[in-house]
């Protein structure tokens, strides 16, 4: 049985449409709303808190570059997608603020005590800022102070001109600098993917402070990379855009078990290489290549692992967190990573967002911040 | 290739993640973070040796030493702490046991992986996978080296813990250098240094202070009767109602004993209105009665004041000052303070030459004792009263009214008191070689506070009395009401205790203080004396003569007999009578003579 039991969406940027949609919504008999919209429709902020103020359903979601329906890629408009039980919903807020890893410890501990650890609570949705500096250190910090490993999918809201803006919607507003958590009402199953391959040997990160790498194997960063790619390909940074080319070469963390953490450069600056996501000091990295088909491919496994195991007679609600940089990557063909998901989920709700950073457990169960991947959800 | 590439790599960043905090706890953090990430874990513990006290150390097996729980990724598990995970906990002792490398497989299909830390503790991690062998192998250099920074995060927190201790010690030191160890307000030194810092900056910024002087009233009788616990509960009390008033321009300070000094700085040109209500609100401190273990104590305090640089720029000389001006108004008796005056010093002045003329006086003989003859209502001489005369070399004759206080204020008293006592005694001797008509019983002297609280006062007395090798009988003392209730308890066992040596007492201006019937019950003295106020005009006054007649009552209840005092004329004689008193003393009868004369007008009589 779906836990979802209205879906609505449309193509038009009219602040009108979603107007009317959330209207629908409200009188469709759902509890909560998840809603979730393109940042290139720009609906003004404060039309946005006024009509979320005045919802009386639970509501959540976000602001995303785009938006996935099936094997449809909606790069304006909006989804609503209204479910009968009413979710629970927990927002950190100020995180750029908390900047100490102690005040990040007291602002986390504080709020699980107010919602008693979550107990009973084990499968969340994570709608997040994507320009919160330091959004790894409160996961690492979420998972330390948990008393119980959680499934989780979840994906960075905001807009790809990387400018911080209010996009993690609650019945509050809209909000910036901030994360939510949604607990299901069902377990949550997920699967995993990113199809990148490594295609050099190992360079050791011999300087790094969060997102930035100064130094690989002791030289400048920037100039290892760009050597290194320019030696084995025909692509030439001097007269390039640096994202035209790092969008096909990310980095990537090994670990023990031959998983790779892929980490997108997204910036060249003095030098230094500027990821989305940490790169731990004195870790080896990788450099990675992909093409279309091993990306697609890896998104279809993920696809048949996880909707394959789902029982057939359950109607699950499918969310997929894809990255923006592969349908960058993928440009034109990116909705062959849509359609092969679509074929392989037979019944539900299928949507998602194109996000600026995933979020997912590892098969450890820690919660792990992603770069480039898609993550499949389902409940 | 690879695999050996990533062994080292792993070796190298664990080994970089080593020693990069100093406190133990944040350094076994970072590296229990790092293997958590680079070796996909789903859980990391670390157990480390600790000593006796719980406080991490090197493994001394022989010295009691035994790994705890110290610090686990994530921190909890099911609202628990790990340390009561029966599984972990069985592991860990396994792994304590065999110190080297084990590991188990969970039933849930989990493994359990323990290594030592050598001599420090204990390394666990939970997988969702088999660690390799060259894995772990690779682990052990990373584990002494982990070792290596135990030893220097244990050294460092002793340090750490060493200096903290070490500056709660300076701070302790320093704050008892400066506060009272009773009330932890500011003791006398500091308040000098305060008092100093406030003379200059009101010279340098052109202000104006003062300091006040607060003694308490009667604080005395209370810690002598109910004990210095009570007493050292009751300024504490006080103390911390001050403390209330404590500002950026008020500090407050013991001075010592019931005495407390206020700073006050920075006051504006009405000066005497800020001093006014601050003393006001002193009084209102003292309003609500101090409640120790039941007991409820009222008190009132008087205070002086000086100000400053007005009056001086010396600390010395200020605290002097507002303490002369505090004794001006406990003279007084006023609770509204009392502002110090140049004339309070030179009183002072008048009054320590005074004390030397009395000295003086001692020494030369200038002070004599007339006897005012006391009578039964048949005109017997029954008794008479010591008194003390001093023949001024300036002044002339004295009243006793004038040299008996300030004599009182310094031990001077003791000296007159012990003139007095032997002198009596002398007289007693002469009169015993007259014949002493059948009817006269006994001299009185009176008695000072100082004289009585004297540890060996009983033996003074009796010592004179076999100095001079008289009859014990033949000396009384006269004790005031008021000088009784102060010391009560030890006034009762020295009356008894005189009594029992033929020494009587008598309750001297009875009637003038408020002593309990109860205390009066238990005073073993043999003579009530009415106050000469109740006895003046008591054929006139009615309120005299009720106040005469209950205590003549009174005296027969208790089986004291009853003498009046300053009997003048016949009217008041005969009213006494009537109300049942037959012993008299006053000028109806006699006023006081030189020895000479009163032994002519005993021979006579």
């Amino acid at each position: 049985m779906a836990t979802e039991l209205f879906i609505w969406h449309t193509l038009s940027d009219a602040l009108s449409d979603f107007k009317s949609g959330l209207s629908l919504a409200q009188n469709s008999g759902a509890e909560s709303l998840l809603v979730l919209t393109c940042s290139q429709n720009n609906y003004p902020e404060e039309e946005l808190n006024a009509l979320f103020h005045a919802c009386p359903l639970k509501l959540f979601g976000g602001i995303y570059p785009m938006l996935t329906l099936k094997g449809d890629l909606i790069k304006q408009g909006a989804l609503i997608v209204g479910f009968k039980e009413t979710f629970d919903v927990t927002l950190f807020s100020q995180l750029n603020q908390v900047t100490h890893e102690s005040c990040l410890e007291e602002l986390i501990t504080s709020t699980l005590q107010e919602k008693n650890n979550f107990c009973g609570q084990d499968d969340f949705l994570m709608f997040y800022d994507a320009l919160i500096s330091n959004i790894e250190g409160f996961i690492d910090c979420l998972f330390e102070h948990l008393d119980h490993g959680i499934n989780i999918a979840g994906g960075g809201a905001g807009n790809l001109d990387f400018i911080q803006r209010h996009c993690i919607f609650t019945n509050s507003g809209v909000h910036s600098d901030a994360i939510l958590l949604v607990a299901l009402p069902t377990t949550l199953n997920t699967s995993v993917a990113h199809g990148w391959e490594t295609f050099d040997e190992p360079f050791l990160v011999s300087e790094a402070q969060g997102q930035t790498v100064q130094s690989l194997n002791y030289q400048p960063a920037y100039e290892v990379y760009c050597q290194t790619i320019e030696n084995a390909t025909a692509y030439k940074f001097n007269n390039t855009d640096f994202f035209d080319i790092a969008k096909n070469f990310p980095l990537g963390i090994k670990d023990i078990n031959n998983n790779i953490i892929v980490r997108d450069p997204i910036l060249a600056k003095n030098n230094h290489l500027q990821c989305f996501g940490n790169i731990p000091i004195n870790s080896m990295v990788y450099l990675l290549e992909g093409n279309i088909d091993s990306l697609v491919a890896s998104t279809e496994k993920a696809a048949v692992s996880l909707l394959s195991k789902l029982n057939k007679t359950t109607i699950a609600t499918t969310m997929v967190f894809d990255c923006i940089s592969r349908a960058l990557f993928m440009e034109d063909e990116f909705e062959k990573e849509l359609n092969v998901i679509a074929e392989h989920c037979h019944s539900g709700a299928l949507f998602g967002v194109l996000s600026l950073g995933e979020i997912a457990n590892s098969q450890s169960g820690a919660i792990r911040l992603l770069n480039k991947s898609i993550v499949i959800s389902s409940w | 290739m690879n695999k050996a590439l990533f062994l080292i790599s792993l070796q190298h960043e664990l080994a970089m993640a080593i020693g990069n905090k100093l406190d133990l706890k944040a350094m076994l953090k970072i590296f229990l973070k790092v293997c958590f990430n680079r070796l996909d874990l789903t859980s990391a513990h670390i157990y480390v040796y600790c000593d006796q006290s719980g406080m991490p150390s090197k493994s001394l097996p022989l010295k009691g030493t035994s790994y705890q729980h110290f610090l686990s990724i994530p921190k909890n598990k099911r609202g628990q702490s790990w340390s009561k995970s029966s599984i972990l906990t069985n592991f860990a002792r396994q792994l304590n046991n065999t110190q080297k490398s084990i590991s188990f497989q969970c039933d849930n299909g989990q493994y359990l992986f323990g290594f030592i830390i050598p001599e420090y503790g204990l390394l666990t991690f939970e997988t969702h996978y088999a660690l390799a062998d060259e894995v772990q192998k690779a682990l052990q250099p990373i584990l002494q080296k982990l070792a290596t920074s135990c030893y220097t995060s244990i050294v460092h927190d002793s340090l750490v813990k060493e200096v903290h201790s070490r500056q709660l010690i300076e701070e302790k030191v320093a704050f008892q250098a400066q506060h009272d160890g009773l009330t932890r307000l500011f003791n006398r030194q500091h308040i000098n240094h305060l008092l100093s810092n406030a003379i200059e900056d009101a010279h340098i910024n052109n202000k104006m202070g003062s300091v006040l002087f607060i003694d308490l009233n009667r604080f005395k009788p209370i810690n002598d009767a109910m004990g210095h616990t009570v007493g050292d509960k009751i300024l504490l009390t006080l103390a911390h109602r001050l403390h209330s008033l404590s500002s950026e321009d008020i500090d407050i300070g013991r001075f010592g004993g019931d005495q407390f000094i206020i700073l006050l700085k920075n006051i504006k040109e009405d000066y005497q209105e800020t001093i006014n209500l601050l003393i006001a609100q002193i009084n209102q401190l003292l309003t609500a009665p101090f409640v120790i273990d039941t007991n409820s104590y009222k008190l009132t305090c008087s205070i002086g004041y000086a100000l400053f640089p007005l009056q001086s720029s010396t600390v010395n000389n200020l605290i002097k000052f507002a303490d002369i001006a505090m004794y001006e108004a406990k003279r007084a008796k006023t609770q509204r303070g009392k502002q110090y005056q140049r004339v309070m010093s030179e009183k002072i002045k008048r009054r320590l030459a005074y004390v030397d003329d009395m000295k003086q006086g001692l020494e030369q003989g200038d002070f004599e004792l007339y006897y005012q003859a006391q009578y039964n209502h048949y005109g017997d001489i029954i008794g008479a009263e010591a008194l003390l005369r001093w023949q001024h070399p300036v002044h002339g004759k004295e009243s006793p009214a004038v040299y008996i206080p300030i004599a009182e204020e310094s031990d001077l008293i003791l000296a007159i008191g012990q003139w007095v006592l032997e002198q009596a005694c002398r007289d007693i001797k002469k009169l015993e070689q007259l014949s002493l008509p059948d009817s006269f019983n006994k001299i009185a002297i009176n008695i000072s506070a100082k004289q009585l609280i004297q540890h060996d006062f009983q033996e003074i007395v009796l010592n004179a009395v076999k100095k001079n090798d008289i009859p014990a009988k033949r000396l009384a003392l006269e004790l005031t009401e008021n000088l009784l209730v102060e010391n009560i308890e030890d006034s009762i066992k020295l009356i008894a205790s005189l009594k029992e040596n033929s020494i009587d007492c008598a309750i001297d201006d009875f009637g003038t203080g408020y002593s309990s019937l109860t205390y009066l019950k238990r005073i073993p003295a043999s003579v009530l004396k009415i106050d000469r106020s109740f006895v003046t005009n008591i054929a006139k006054s009615s309120e005299s003569a009720a106040i005469a007649s209950m205590i003549i009552s009174l005296g027969k209840t208790l089986n004291m007999d009853i003498l009046a005092e300053g009997v003048e004329t016949k009217e008041e004689l005969n009213c006494l009578k009537e109300l049942g008193c037959f012993h008299f003393q006053g000028f109806y009868f006699s006023g006081p003579l030189p020895f000479d004369e009163f032994a002519k007008l005993i021979t006579n009589n």
